[in-house]
Formats: structure tokens, sequence, C-alpha cells
């Protein structure tokens, strides 16, 4: 499943971003981009359909993905549910 | 089992093998797998598979040991297999000037060998790899594991 939403952390700042809108955004923009997405391909000799497998595999493994970083003034959280 | 330890240690009396030889003996007979010798004893339970990959950044110095890591990630081992797959959209071209680039720096590796089974591999062996880094009279220590 695609991650839903990230919570994300930077200087004592919380912050929920709701990542569905986002998606529903970028799929918006993926369909207008798709001419230019297949001719890509044609030029690169790339298999679109395998192409569009590896990203949505890509998408669907974030869930749960962690990253931290504390520094003194630099500290930086993000965790994709 | 136990036959073959009093085989290596009637051998030890003997004066036919060394202490040092009888201990290696034994230690080997330890570490057969259970696969190989299955009436002899009780099978090791099977390793689970990891989910993710961690890797910590930590201070060395006493002082900073109670205090959390300084960087904590967490990467799902999916999201690395994904990662994998991509390798094989690398054009031809830039994988020769990567492969090139690495070679030069002393790092004969060819990126075209990537592939998913090659990465179990990797994480088979990965159990607990830790790197000690020092830098600018900071003494790090960096952990990757799977879990």
């Amino acid at each position: 499943m695609i991650p839903f939403a990230a919570e994300v952390s930077f200087r004592n700042r919380h912050l929920w971003i709701p990542l569905a809108v986002l998606w529903i955004v970028l799929a918006a923009l993926a369909v207008l981009a798709l001419p230019l997405f297949l001719i890509g391909c044609l030029l690169l000799n790339v298999r679109p359909f395998h192409a569009i497998a590896v990203f949505w595999n890509i998408l669907t493994s974030l869930n749960d993905t962690e990253l931290s970083v504390d520094k003194p003034e630099r500290s930086f959280s993000a965790h994709l549910y | 089992m136990n036959e073959d330890r009093r085989r290596i240690l009637d051998l030890l009396a003997q004066g036919r093998v060394t202490a040092d030889e009888a201990e290696r003996l034994i230690a080997a007979i330890e570490k057969e797998p259970a696969s190989a010798s299955p009436n002899q004893g009780p099978e090791a339970p099977p390793k689970a598979k990891p989910k993710y990959l961690r890797v910590l950044v930590e201070q060395q110095d006493g002082a900073a040991a109670d205090r959390p890591s300084l960087v904590n990630i967490r990467v799902p081992m999916q999201l690395l297999r994904a990662g994998v797959k991509l390798a094989s959209f690398i054009p031809a071209q830039a994988r020769a000037h990567v492969d090139g680039a690495l070679r030069e720096n002393g790092v004969p590796f060819d990126l075209s060998q990537i592939k998913p089974e090659n990465l179990e591999e990797i994480v088979d062996q990965l159990d607990d790899l830790t790197v000690d880094v020092d830098q600018k009279n900071e003494k790090m220590k960096v952990k990757v594991f799977c879990e």
C-alpha cells in the first residue's frame, strides 16, 4: 500500500502531511505527462509497463520508512505511514 | 556427535593431535549444520526474513553513549529490492561511465551485476556491520544491520 501520510519534524516543529492529497494531484499530472513519458520510453528503449511497475513497486514500498537526524539546531525526522 | 568428540579426545590422549588441533576439531563438529545430521539433534529454527535495513550513526565516546543516535534510518527491505530493479533502467552509456569512474577509484564493480538475488546474498551476510569513522576529532560509529 502506498503511504498516505507523513510525519515530519524539523527544529521542534511537527508537521503532519496528508500524502493522499498529494497522490491525487500527482495522479492528475501523471495522466497529463503520460504522452511525454511514452515518448521518453521509446527514445531510451525502455519498456513503459515495466518502468511503471518498478515505480509503483517503489511507491508501495515507501511505507514505514523512517529517517531521523539529531544534531543541535538541525534535528530532523520523517516517518511515512 | 558425542562419539566424534570422544574420538578426538582419544586422539588427544594418545598424543596424535595437539590440544589446539583437538579444540579446532571439536569446534568444527559443533558448527556442523543441522541439515547435515538431522537425526543427531534438534534443528535450528529458521532465520526470520528481515523487514528493515537500519543505519545508525552514534558517537563513540562514553559521555554520549546515553544520547540517542545522531542518525537513525530505517528503510524497508522491499524498498531496497525495488530500488535495485531501478538499476536496469540506467542507460548502457551511463553505466559504462559509472563503472569506469568506480574502477578509477579502486572499486572494480559492474553495475549490471546488481540484481535482486544479489541483494538477498548481501542481506544474508549483513547481520551486524559496524564501521568506525574518525572525523575532525569526533569518533563516530556507523552501524548497519537488518531487523
